[in-house]
């Protein structure tokens, strides 16, 4: 029978893996508002209201567990990744919604999309989110290494479409407005692949008790 | 909305001239476990001793003010003593197994209450030993003397004796300060388990037990009830600076 701390604690990684699940859907959806049609603003703003009061409940579980259970070891680990994940979680949302609001203003979005090739991008984001939930499920350390070396392919084609974006806006000054929107998507595809990375260094830090944030690529993927 | 099982008013406790509890004022929800903490000498298992009336055990002892279990106030003329320490039972800090097998430890209490039937008493020792988690491991054993059973085994024994009464309210003095982590931990969680039927009510002047086993938390000072709340905003955010200060180790 499972301790009354014990079921706390699968309380709150339940917690984790909901508010995981609805930023997924924002991801996803966002990549669906770039790469095809504008989708419904009220279900977005619904997914991210849920999200940020999650946020919050999180905090407050784990504010609780430290108060009242003094956890040590793995359990510790686990509540002080727990607060940082959600924290990396509510930002994804928050940029996903971004995504989908500025797609709107970008004209002839699908001719640039194809032009930059962007399409592959915007679904290898979508990846590493799923891959994400995962890793935070499962604890597995391939997963976690899968996640590093997708989101170092995100950034280098993030920064081979910026800067074919921004020759072409050199080019032809009509391509401004549009090709201003997309560069900041590109960045906040390019930041939601970054914090997908910090919450699997938080993962590896629950498994492994040892922190690797700030490490560079090479170190983090010996 | 809580349900309230004890409503203490203005109590106050003198040992002769020394006056150890000052104005007491607090209710006690029901089903739910309330931990009192304090310095020592604070005044808290002095308090816990009024609720079942232990205090009137030492001559010096004088009380004023009101303490009502379910409405009744307990140190009524007309109440009966005995049948208030049937319905509100106690474990103390060093457990007091009798110098009886540990079957005879558990159906002492509704033997001298009037159980005379075999069946039923044997009914009332399993029960009671299953409430208190201990039952799979004395089955097979309910003949042997209490005084071999080690140290943990017999607090839980004790607690088991204390529900075979059927109380309301268990009163727990310190229950597991002389215990080893391991059975220290299981007495926390029956105090979970059991706190579904029963109103408990636990001393410990280990502050971090009462966070993780109570629901609410009072904290005494010198006799005075400095504050009581909720044990999650008793330790996460407590309004007076003397809780805060305790807690946090400042003193005490």
């Amino acid at each position: 029978m499972a301790t009354h701390f014990e079921i706390e604690l699968e309380k709150l990684k339940n917690v984790i893996i909901k508010i995981g699940n609805l930023a997924e859907i924002q991801v996803s959806e966002s990549v669906k508002a770039l790469l095809s049609e504008p989708i419904e603003g009220k279900e977005v703003k619904k997914i991210e209201n849920k999200i940020d009061k999650l946020d919050i409940k999180i905090d407050e579980i784990c504010q609780s567990i430290f108060a009242l259970q003094q956890p040590v070891a793995s359990d510790l680990r686990f509540i002080m990744a727990a607060m940082q994940i959600s924290n990396e979680i509510e930002r994804i949302g928050d940029l996903a919604v971004s995504i989908i609001n500025r797609s709107k203003n970008i004209k002839d979005k699908h001719d640039l999309i194809i032009k930059f090739e962007i399409g592959d991008l915007a679904k290898q984001v979508d990846e590493i989110t799923l891959k994400t939930n995962e890793c935070f499920l499962t604890r597995d350390e391939k997963t976690i290494g899968e996640i590093f070396v997708l989101n170092n392919t995100i950034k280098k084609k993030s920064d081979s479409a910026i800067h074919d974006i921004i020759a072409e806006m050199k080019s032809h000054s009509k391509t401004v407005v549009s090709g201003t929107n997309l560069v900041i998507v590109m960045k906040h595809l390019e930041r939601i692949a970054e914090h997908c990375t910090n919450i699997a260094e938080y993962v590896h830090f629950m498994v492994n008790a040892k922190i690797i944030k700030h490490e560079k690529f090479d170190e983090k993927e010996s | 909305m809580r349900d309230i099982k004890i409503q203490v008013n203005d109590l106050s406790l003198y040992y002769g001239e020394k006056k150890a509890l000052k104005e007491i004022s607090l209710e006690i929800p029901a089903n739910k476990v309330t931990a009192l903490i304090g310095p020592s000498g604070c005044g808290k298992s002095t308090f816990l001793r009024c609720i079942n009336r232990m205090n009137d055990l030492i001559p010096s002892v004088k009380i004023t003010g009101e303490l009502l279990v379910e409405g009744i106030d307990i140190y009524d003329k007309n109440v009966d003593v005995v049948n208030i320490r049937k319905k509100i039972g106690m474990v103390f800090q060093k457990s007091n197994p009798f110098p009886k097998s540990i079957y005879e430890n558990i159906a002492y209490g509704p033997k001298i209450n009037g159980v005379k039937d075999k069946t039923q008493l044997d009914e009332i020792v399993e029960t009671s030993l299953r409430q208190a988690a201990i039952w799979d491991e004395l089955k097979g054993r309910l003949g042997d003397s209490a005084m071999g059973l080690s140290g943990g085994q017999q607090q839980r024994l004790c607690i088991a004796r204390t529900l075979a009464v059927s109380p309301d309210i268990i009163l727990m003095d310190e229950p597991a300060s002389a215990l080893d982590p391991i059975s220290t931990s299981k007495i926390e969680e029956l105090v979970h388990v059991l706190k579904e039927q029963y109103t408990i009510i636990i001393v410990t002047h280990n502050m971090q037990q009462a966070a993780r086993t109570s629901d609410y938390t009072a904290f005494f000072y010198m006799g005075e009830l400095i504050e009581i709340g909720k044990t999650n905003t008793i330790f996460t955010k407590p309004e007076q600076k003397q809780t805060e200060d305790y807690i946090t180790g400042r003193f005490g």
